[in-house]
This record gives structure tokens, sequence and C-alpha cells, in this order.
């Protein structure tokens, strides 16, 4: 499209260095997942002296204590149980992250309708109440969502991740739903309505079906968020039986007796649904908002 | 907007209808939202402490978290923090949106590859960038030691204006691709036409991005500034994982320095009255977003 050589130069040169920008802290967490303690703390630095090993992902999956740990004296590297709690933490923040999803998808698109198209009094007020409430920043909730978990006695518990994490979400959700909603052609809904169908009716049976791809995109959107989320992570989780990934890998990097070589297997380990998820969101939320929200 | 077919203008059994779908989210979001706020104001002007007995406060936490010189830093810190991260992350979010706005070989493994940093939960960036900047055995010390750049380790993360250009980075890093997403949607709703036109007119590259796309996507250039101050200003996650505060208190941001207080020290006093504070702040930014955002933009019909 555009006419000259320096033009498409300046473009893959921007490419190159946005991509080193992004891949280099990723690339040295899966380059020193694999190698061996040795090699990564050697100075002069020579990492492949020593080639590539699986021994932290085996140790964090079956347990099977690598030999450097194994070693007395100077050489034994040091080695906590703390990185094999990384797989349930993956599946507690699975669980979590799916529950809410699923409460996004029905409390949100049954909001986002109404706002979409229904005529209701103060329904400018509520949205914007519902919309902005999540940019307030967390940590000043901190003290009181703490309290009110702990009163109910839900401390360490998914109920209070999976309820807290869904106000957390919901905003985000019906925002984005509400501006599907509004993209959809009218007259089907017009002609259920003709039909005698209650607006809860004809969202079931017509809108939903037609969102369903943007519905789902929207809900994975909602999971990515809960699966990042940090902070009440750490308040409200106590034990193994709920902590969530980021929470882990946090405490797990911050202790002294885990090696980099087994933080950084960790991360890849955690990461790896993160990335699966990027492109269906991306596809279906990310690729729609860009396309439809801004007409 | 005009009002086309019945939905909208039927009221009264619609309106019912409307307030029962709503108010699940309503009143999930307002129980955790209301109830906090007045019970964090409530905590904030009261002696809330494990060791005394609750008693009134009035304004005193107030005045001994803002005259504490660990907040005045938390505060000067986070202001240098806000003022350098959302600069570079606005500029950087329209470089990458104008990249991606063309075609080119990879154009789909880039867009794919700048989603990457926006996925990664930022507490988990934050241990990422870590071991990137360690200063025994990170990688950028290896490779800038490799290369004959630097004779020695530098301590990235261990001399405190280093960490602080460290949190910026990282911070610029997670940030970015959210913001080249809202800026892509704003570059792509400009008409075409608007480009050939100018193009007719002989402009040139530079000529049809300062008279054309930057006008077009003002106001979403605005809301990612507002966006992005309002992020660089609440940062957690980032500085917990990355620094723990440190060196001493040279990474120490506001929201990091609200959590301990209020869980390292256990002074839910303070930490409430800065909770408030925070509150406020956020609040006063949110209407500036507000005043960004076309009205109607969001919801159409009915009332506005």
């Amino acid at each position: 499209m555009m006419r000259g050589w320096g033009i498409r130069l300046v473009t893959y040169l921007g490419a190159i260095l946005l991509a080193i920008f992004i891949l280099a802290p990723l690339a040295w967490i899966f380059l020193s997942s694999v190698l061996p303690e040795a090699s990564i703390l050697s100075y002069p630095p020579d990492w492949f002296q020593y080639g590539l090993v699986d021994a932290n992902y085996k140790y964090i999956f079956t347990g099977e204590v690598p030999h450097g740990a194994l070693l007395t004296g100077e050489l034994r590297t040091m080695i906590s149980q703390e990185v094999r709690l990384v797989p349930r933490a993956v599946l507690n923040s699975f669980i979590v992250a799916f529950a809410v999803m699923v409460v996004n998808c029905l409390v949100g698109s049954l909001a986002a309708y109404p706002f979409a198209r229904l005529r209701f009094a103060a329904k400018t007020p509520i949205f914007f109440f519902i919309t902005m409430s999540r940019l307030i920043p967390t940590v000043a909730l901190a003290i009181p969502y703490y309290l009110i978990v702990q009163r109910l006695d839900l401390l360490d518990t998914y109920w209070a991740l999976i309820t807290i994490y869904s106000v957390l979400t919901l905003p985000f959700t019906i925002l984005i739903l509400t501006l599907y909603f509004r993209g959809l052609p009218e007259e089907i809904e017009e002609a259920a309505q003709l039909d005698g169908c209650s607006p809860f009716q004809t969202l079931v049976r017509i809108v939903v079906p037609l969102a369903l791809p943007s519905l789902i995109g929207t809900g994975l959107f909602a999971f990515m968020l809960s699966y990042s989320e940090f902070l009440f992570g750490l308040l409200i989780t106590q034990s193994i039986k709920t902590r969530t990934l980021p929470v882990i890998l946090a405490t797990v990097s911050w202790n002294p007796d885990v090696t980099w070589g087994l933080t950084s297997a960790s991360i890849a380990i955690g990461l790896i649904p993160t990335l699966l998820l990027v492109f269906p969101v991306w596809r279906y939320m990310v690729r729609g908002l860009v396309a439809g929200g801004v007409q | 907007m005009a009002v086309r077919g019945g939905i909208k203008r039927r009221t009264g059994r619609g309106a019912f209808n409307a307030y029962l779908m709503i108010a699940p989210a309503v009143l999930l979001v307002a129980a955790f939202t209301l109830y906090p706020y007045i019970y964090a104001f409530w905590s904030s002007i009261r002696v809330m402490s494990p060791l005394l007995p609750p008693a009134f406060a009035g304004l005193k936490n107030y005045k001994a978290v803002i005259t504490s010189i660990y907040f005045l830093r938390a505060v000067r810190h986070t202001l240098v923090f806000t003022a350098a991260s959302v600069p570079i992350t606005a500029v950087l979010g329209l470089l990458t949106a104008s990249l991606l706005n063309r075609r080119f070989f990879g154009d789909a493994l880039l867009k794919a590859m700048v989603l990457l940093p926006w996925a990664i939960p930022i507490a988990i960036s934050g241990v990422v960038w870590r071991g990137f900047f360690n200063s025994g055995w990170g990688a950028l010390n290896a490779l800038l030691y490799m290369a004959g750049i630097i004779p020695k380790y530098i301590g990235w993360l261990t001399t405190p204006s280093l960490a602080m250009s460290v949190v910026i980075t990282a911070q610029i890093w997670t940030q970015f691709p959210f913001a080249a997403v809202l800026i892509l949607a704003a570059m792509q709703a400009i008409s075409e036409e608007l480009y050939e036109a100018a193009a007719i007119d002989g402009a040139g590259v530079l000529q049809r991005f300062f008279h054309v796309t930057l006008p077009g996507i003002r106001a979403m250039l605005a809301i990612v500034v507002i966006f992005e101050t309002l992020m660089g200003l609440t940062t957690f996650d980032l500085t917990y994982a990355l620094t723990g505060g440190g060196p001493g208190t040279a990474t120490t941001l506001v929201s990091y320095y609200t959590w301990a207080e209020s869980f390292k020290m256990l002074n839910f006093g303070n930490g409430s009255a800065l909770a408030v504070i925070l509150a406020v702040v956020s609040l006063a930014m949110i209407l500036a977003i507000l005043q960004f955002i076309p009205k109607g933009a969001l919801i159409g019909g009915g009332e506005r």
C-alpha cells in the first residue's frame, strides 16, 4: 500500500524491536527452566555448558528430587516442596475462573439486554454505577472484603473467591455485552416481541444464540481476569485447598529454597493455560470490540 | 438515533421486566461496592488495631497517614512512576497500533505476540522480569556481558534508582498491549476515504498521520492516558512480585504501602484512611474519563 522501501524498512525494524521487547523476558523463563542450576549461575556466563535437563519439570510433576539437591556440601542446591503445589494451584485457579465465567455469562447477559434494548427509569446512572465501580482500586476494598469474608466464615473457600471475582468482572462483561447486543439487528427481536415474547424469552431464544460467539469470548475474558487476580487471592486463600496460581508463584519466587530453574519451570507450567486462551479471547472478544464497538 | 419499531416504546410491564433482569447484577455489585466503602470510611475514623480497644479517632488516622514520611515517600515514588510509565505506554501503544494497522509479512504473528504480556497475570509478569533483571544471574546482565557491553554485572534491582526504572519498564510491558488494542480500534474506525482524499491532495505518510489519524483517535488517546494513569496510581501486583517495594522503600508505591500498612502492620485504621484517599483520587479520575465518553455511546435508546 505504502510506497518506498524506507517505510517498509521502518515497519520491519519496528516489528522486530517490538517482538524482542515482548519475548526477551519470556524466552529467559523457558530457557532457564531446562538449564541445570550450575549453568544458570555460571560466571562468566556459559548457559549451554552442561546441556539441557528436564529435572525441574520432573520434580514438580513426579516429586523426583533433582540430582543437585541430593549432593552434600557446597554443591548442594536448595529445594522446597512448595513448587510441587503448582499443579494443584492451576486446578484451583481453573475451578474458580470457570465458575466466575459461568456466573458472568448468566448474570451478565441477563443484565446487558435491558441496558441495550429496554427503556426504564434511571438506566444511565445504574449503568455507569456498575461499569465504573470496577475502576476504583482494589486495594481500597481489601480490608472491608477481608472482614466481610471473615465474618461469613468463608475464608479459604472457593465461594469467597468466586463471589469477589464475579463482582470484579461483571462490570466489564456487562459493558461489553451491552455494546454487542446493541449491534445486533433489531428487526428479529421486534418480530419476536410482536409474537408475544417477553424480553426474557427474546433474550434466551433470539439474542443469546445470535451473540453466542461474543458471549463465549466475553466469558473467557472474565475467566482470564479471574485467573490473573492476585490481591484477593493473597488475602482470602490460606492453604493449598484454595490457593490460586498467581499467589503460589509469587510466594514460590520469594522462597529462598527454590532455585530459579524450578521457579521458571513452575511459571512455564502456569503460563500454558493463559497462552492457550489468548487466541480465542482475541478472536471473539477483542476483534469484536475492534470491529463493532466504535461505530 | 431514530426510534424504530415497538421495543423501546413499551414501558410499564417492560420496565418491570428490565429491573427484574438487571437485579442480580446490580444487587451483587452494589452489595460489594457500597457496603465496603461505608465500612472503609467508618474504619478510617476509628482506632482499629488488634492491640488497642476500638474507639472514635476522628481525623487522627488521616493526620497520621498524611504526615508520615513513608507515605510522602510512597506518593513521590508513585508520581515519578506514573509520570514516566504513562506517556511511554501511550506512545508505545500508538506506535504498536500503527504497526498492527498495516499489512506486512508476519503481521498476524505479531498481533498474537502483542497480546501475550496482557494475557499473563501481572503478579507472574513481576516474577518474570525479576528473573530477567536479576543482578547475579539474570539474562540481561549475562547477555550484555557476553556481548562485551558491560565489564561487570549491574545491580539492576539492588540500586534504588535503577530498580525504579526496572519497575517502570515492566509496567510498560504489561500495559501497552491493551492501550494498543484500544487505539487500533479507534484507528480502524477512521474512514478509508479520508486517507484517500488526503493522498490525492498530496499528503505524505507523516502528514496523513498528523492530519487524519491523530485527530481521529484523539478521544481514545485521552481515554487511554486517563485509564493508564489510574492503573499507574494503583499498581500493586507488579511491585509485590517484582521488588517487594525495595530495595529499602525505593519502589514502594501508594497501593503497596496501603497494603503493607493494613496487612503487615495490621493498622486497619490507617489502612482504611489510605484506602479512602485512594478511592477519592480514583473517583476524580473516573469522572474525568466520563467527560471523554460521548453521550449515548455506550447504551442506546430510552433514558439518557
